[in-house]
């Protein structure tokens, strides 16, 4: 194959036989949640795709937190993540969610909500249950007076925090600035430009 | 980036027949309120076939559309330009995996949609099944065809599938510095020596042609897409999406003392419409099934790369893991 492209100058002579992707080749599935700065909630950002808890912290980093301000990201596997129905309209998410006996104390688990259709899931606060049910069932009881559409619980355990010495992740150098629009000032060369053509002629 | 010239499924007249009736009024009126589909919601299978369709060839695209400019980076003249289009081309490979993420929501597995683009099952955006000969080529695309792709990413980011506009989000704000580093780049060219201004010329008569064919068959002989319109996967015809790019990017062009090869090429200041010269549908047809100049290196770099990479994915592989479709 002649190409300019050097890839191509280094693949085999002859290309490997076609092999399908086994299943699950690309891994499992793991939610992320970004601070998008100081004292603001953590939202939901998409997913990544991991072979386990601590490279899809890394992976997530690189993919959510590349070029956006961010203060501090969690991940937590999609299969850790209990969600309510999806309402419309006035029907409250949490009008759908059963109550039940509740017991006292627990362990943490992180509340989202989806406020409007269309964004990204808001974490709303924190409950103490012991167990994914009992959790939703507090939750509505410390929550369900506000209008949301959709509700998830993660049992805290089961998140991927940055820890307070992995801060410096986001410390970016200052020389980084050939990654922003404004770095790319074309506007005086192009105006020297359009000059010395309209004084030729 | 990514062109409209995407191929949608032929939608035939019975599609809709087996659709519970009051459900499927219920979904066209939740879009026509301007509401966002989420993915645990009830949708047509037609509508999730198409979004799938569209949203996996955005991600190949952006895939591939890294291999032409990445080609130029460790030729890029000078070390700044280097590093920028190092990191513009993170940037495309990054959108491919947020685009990824948004159409698994959908049903359809990254292993499938991988599969399908490696064997020539699935299509991406033809303007990428080109050479780039010389540095101008990379900096027509960075440019042009990223002008090209966010023309139609900003109209699809109001679309009604809530995982694409979120990925399309954020999909744009990295675009605006492509754009700028492009135009920044031609500007070099065009204000530089006699022979760089001619290689920018001669760059944009051989992208020309695909340039124009990037925002699919022209409306008169393109299968009807009417209810992908009223659906809101469509945000608009293509050749409405190809006259604003005339409209934005024509202007700029000529600014800078090129001239394009259409010598139709004109705007009527009454309807605002350009004129032009229809491009050769027949080459766009040839080279999306198969048969454009570089369509065999471009699949032949993918499928090796994913070759060599299986022992890595093979050895980190746990049983505790699972593949579960994403939330959101
Ligand atoms: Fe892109
Ligand atoms: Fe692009
Ligand atoms: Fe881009």
């Amino acid at each position: 194959m002649k190409s300019l492209d050097p890839r191509v100058q280094r693949l085999p002579e002859e290309l490997p036989p076609l092999q399908p992707k086994a299943p699950l080749d690309q891994f499992g599935s793991f939610e992320v949640f970004v601070q998008p700065k100081e004292g603001k909630p953590f939202q939901h950002e998409g997913i990544v795709h991991a072979p386990s808890l601590e490279l899809a912290f890394v992976l997530a980093k690189e993919a959510f937190t590349r070029r956006f301000t961010c203060t501090s990201l969690y991940v937590t596997d999609t299969r850790n993540v209990m969600v309510s129905p999806t309402t419309e309209g006035n029907q409250n998410a949490y009008d759908l969610i059963p109550s039940v006996t509740e017991h006292q104390g627990g362990e943490p688990f992180e509340v989202y909500h989806l406020m409007k259709r269309g964004k990204q899931h808001l974490h709303a606060g924190t409950v103490e249950a012991n167990s994914h049910e009992e959790a939703f069932s507090k939750a509505k009881a410390a929550f369900g007076s506000k209008q949301v559409f959709n509700v998830w619980v993660v049992r805290r355990s089961d998140i991927r925090f940055t820890r307070p010495e992995e801060q410096d992740l986001w410390l970016t150098l200052p020389e980084k600035k050939f990654r922003d629009a404004s770095d790319y000032k074309g506007g005086d060369k192009l105006k020297e430009f359009l000059e010395r053509q309209s004084s030729k002629s | 980036m990514y062109g409209g010239g995407n191929t949608f499924e032929g939608i035939k007249t019975d599609s809709l027949a087996q659709e519970d009736p009051q459900k499927l009024a219920a979904f066209e009126a939740r879009i026509a309120r301007g509401e966002k589909i989420e993915p645990t919601d009830w949708m047509p299978q037609l509508y999730r076939k198409q979004l799938i369709r569209m949203i996996e060839q955005h991600a190949h695209s952006e895939i591939i559309g890294a291999l032409p400019e990445g080609t130029w980076i460790t030729r890029a003249p000078g070390f700044k330009r280097k590093m920028a289009l190092m990191a513009k081309v993170q940037d495309e490979v990054g959108h491919a995996q947020l685009l990824y993420s948004a159409a698994e929501t959908l049903g359809k597995s990254r292993e499938e949609m991988i599969n399908d683009l490696i064997s020539g099952r699935s299509k991406y955006s033809n303007v990428f099944n080109y050479p780039t000969f010389t540095w101008a080529d990379c900096c027509f695309i960075s440019w042009l065809v990223d002008a090209g792709a966010i023309v139609n990413q900003l109209a699809n980011a109001k679309g009604s599938y809530g995982p694409y506009c979120r990925a399309l989000d954020r999909i744009c704000a990295e675009e605006s510095f492509h754009l700028k580093y492009g135009h920044h780049c031609v500007i070099y060219l065009a204000s530089g020596t006699p022979h760089q201004r001619e290689m920018f010329q001669e760059a944009l008569n051989r992208w020309w042609t695909p340039m124009m064919h990037f925002f699919g068959p022209s409306d008169k002989i393109s299968a009807h897409t009417e209810i992908l319109m009223r659906w809101k996967v469509k945000m608009g015809t293509n050749d409405e999406m190809r006259n604003q790019f005339l409209d934005m990017y024509v202007p700029k062009i000529w600014e800078l003392g090129f001239t394009i090869p259409d010598p139709a090429l004109k705007k009527d200041p009454a309807t605002g419409k350009w004129a032009y010269t229809e491009p050769d549908w027949e080459e766009f047809k040839r080279v999306i099934n198969g048969d454009g100049p570089c369509n065999k290196e471009r699949l032949a770099v993918r499928r090796v790369a994913e070759e060599r990479g299986r022992w890595v994915r093979e050895a980190l592989k746990s049983p505790k893991m699972n593949y579960v479709t994403p939330l959101a």
